[in-house]
């Protein structure tokens, strides 16, 4: 062991430096997180209007794009094409109200009567001019979409009757049985 | 505190024949890898597909076990925070510590698995608007920040310190996750609690309890090895300060007494 002392100014330790970056780092990314949760938790309570709701808000959203839910009325669902694109033209309903949708693209693989759906659009002043679409809503207005997912239930106890609902259900949609 | 691990009582002083097995944890490896087995072959095999989704329901096999002991592991975390702050013992810091990197892989199981089902059943991976898919993510972005500040410092006490205080803050996190489906049910895209909800029965019901049984297994068995890693690290880093103490110590007496020998 040396018993002289080295003076010379020595450079930072990298360790240390590192050691102090960090936390300031996390101490950033905590901030960062915890807003992120904050606003997400407000965002999330108008994640998407319920039908009625977005019928009862229809002069203040205008043409502004919005999130719709409600759940499709099987008898109404008409899937037709507009030039290349497909488009399924259906009535959904929430809260004792019901939308007319026109929603360009495919639908969801599980897009099926009474499943809730969850869409993207804006409204549209007008008739849908789908053929073979007649409209339950009858309010002279359209929802546009052109997002769909479904928001399936978390019952999964399986139904005997389930096939035979689905046939009864599709067999009305083509015979037009909204009546 | 006194804790034995099995690779103390077996190195015989080698470290290179260290490890962090026994006879019980090897017994419980077992059980797991045999439990894991048998559940694949109940999802993917007995378990009957859903009305509406088919197949693409067997992921929940993987999915709520995987979201539950991402749960119990932050809510270990948390604990061993709060006891960390209290007791200062170190113990409780490491059982945090081992916690946190198995709920962190649990928490990315059940992000992945809920997105792959996502796909099929909501035709979306992911959906920002959701609040129980955003502040699942959050919970997880908050426990990797967790591991980062751990890793700024082995034994150091106040890394454990303000590690202690992010894993209690993300806990905070853990209650709004778990209820979020139920104070938004209306408003969020992810479907309620099947589990605590009664809607399921049967085989799809005792697979979904089978997989938490074997998940729960699982999950004991890495704390354990975890755990033991961690007070081997731990021992390893205060046998190293009170030999290199030792050393100076011998160093600074040999160092008097040459000094006093020249004055002589």
């Amino acid at each position: 062991m040396t018993t002289e002392s080295n003076l010379t100014p020595q450079d930072p330790r990298p360790t240390r430096q590192r050691r102090r970056v960090i936390p300031l780092v996390a101490a950033g990314a905590l901030v960062a997180g915890v807003m992120l949760l904050i606003w997400n938790l407000v965002s999330g309570s108008l994640y998407f209007y319920n039908a009625d709701e977005a019928v009862a808000r229809r002069s203040e959203l205008g043409a502004e794009r919005f999130v719709l839910q409600g759940s499709p009325i099987g008898c109404s669902i008409v899937e037709s094409a507009l030039g290349s694109e497909t488009v399924v033209a259906f009535s959904l309903s929430f809260g004792g109200r019901t939308v007319d949708v026109v929603h360009r693209g495919d639908p969801a693989d599980l897009f099926q009567p009474d499943v809730p759906v969850v869409l993207d659009g804006n409204w549209v002043e007008g008739s849908p001019e789908v053929e073979g679409f007649a409209g339950m809503a009858g309010d002279g207005w359209y929802f546009a979409s052109d997002r769909m997912r479904v928001k399936h239930d978390n019952d999964y106890r399986n139904d005997e009757d389930y096939e035979q609902r689905l046939q009864q259900s599709e067999a009305q949609a083509a015979t037009g049985g909204c009546s | 505190m006194t804790t034995q691990v099995a690779a103390q009582d077996r190195g015989d002083g080698d470290p290179t024949r260290a490890h962090t097995g026994s006879r019980a944890t090897r017994g419980l490896g077992l059980v797991v890898l045999a439990g894991l087995v048998a559940l694949v072959l109940l999802a993917f095999f007995a378990a009957p597909p859903d009305d509406e989704q088919g197949d693409a329901v067997r992921l929940i096999f993987i999915h709520v076990p995987s979201a539950i002991l991402t749960y119990v592991a932050f809510f270990t975390t948390a604990a061993g925070s709060a006891m960390w702050l209290w007791k200062r013992s170190s113990w409780w810091d490491i059982t945090a510590h081992a916690a946190a990197e198995i709920g962190v892989m649990f928490c990315a199981l059940t992000l992945f698995t809920g997105s792959i089902w996502g796909r099929p059943t909501w035709n979306t991976y992911w959906d920002w608007g959701d609040v129980r898919l955003v502040t699942t993510l959050i919970l997880f972005l908050l426990m990797v920040g967790y591991l980062v500040v751990r890793s700024s410092g082995g034994d150091d006490p106040a890394v454990s310190t303000r590690a202690a205080i992010v894993g209690l803050l993300a806990a905070i996190n853990i209650p709004i996750v778990n209820r979020s489906v139920e104070w938004w049910f209306d408003r969020t895209l992810h479907q309620k609690a099947s589990l605590t909800d009664g809607k399921l029965e049967d085989l799809t019901l005792f697979t979904l309890v089978f997989g938490l049984v074997v998940g729960l297994l699982f999950f004991v068995w890495a704390m354990i090895h975890r755990f033991r890693v961690g007070w081997l690290e731990h021992q390893a880093r205060a046998e190293d300060l009170d030999e290199a103490l030792e050393a100076r110590r011998s160093e600074a007496a040999a160092a008097g007494s040459s000094a006093s020998g020249g004055e002589a």
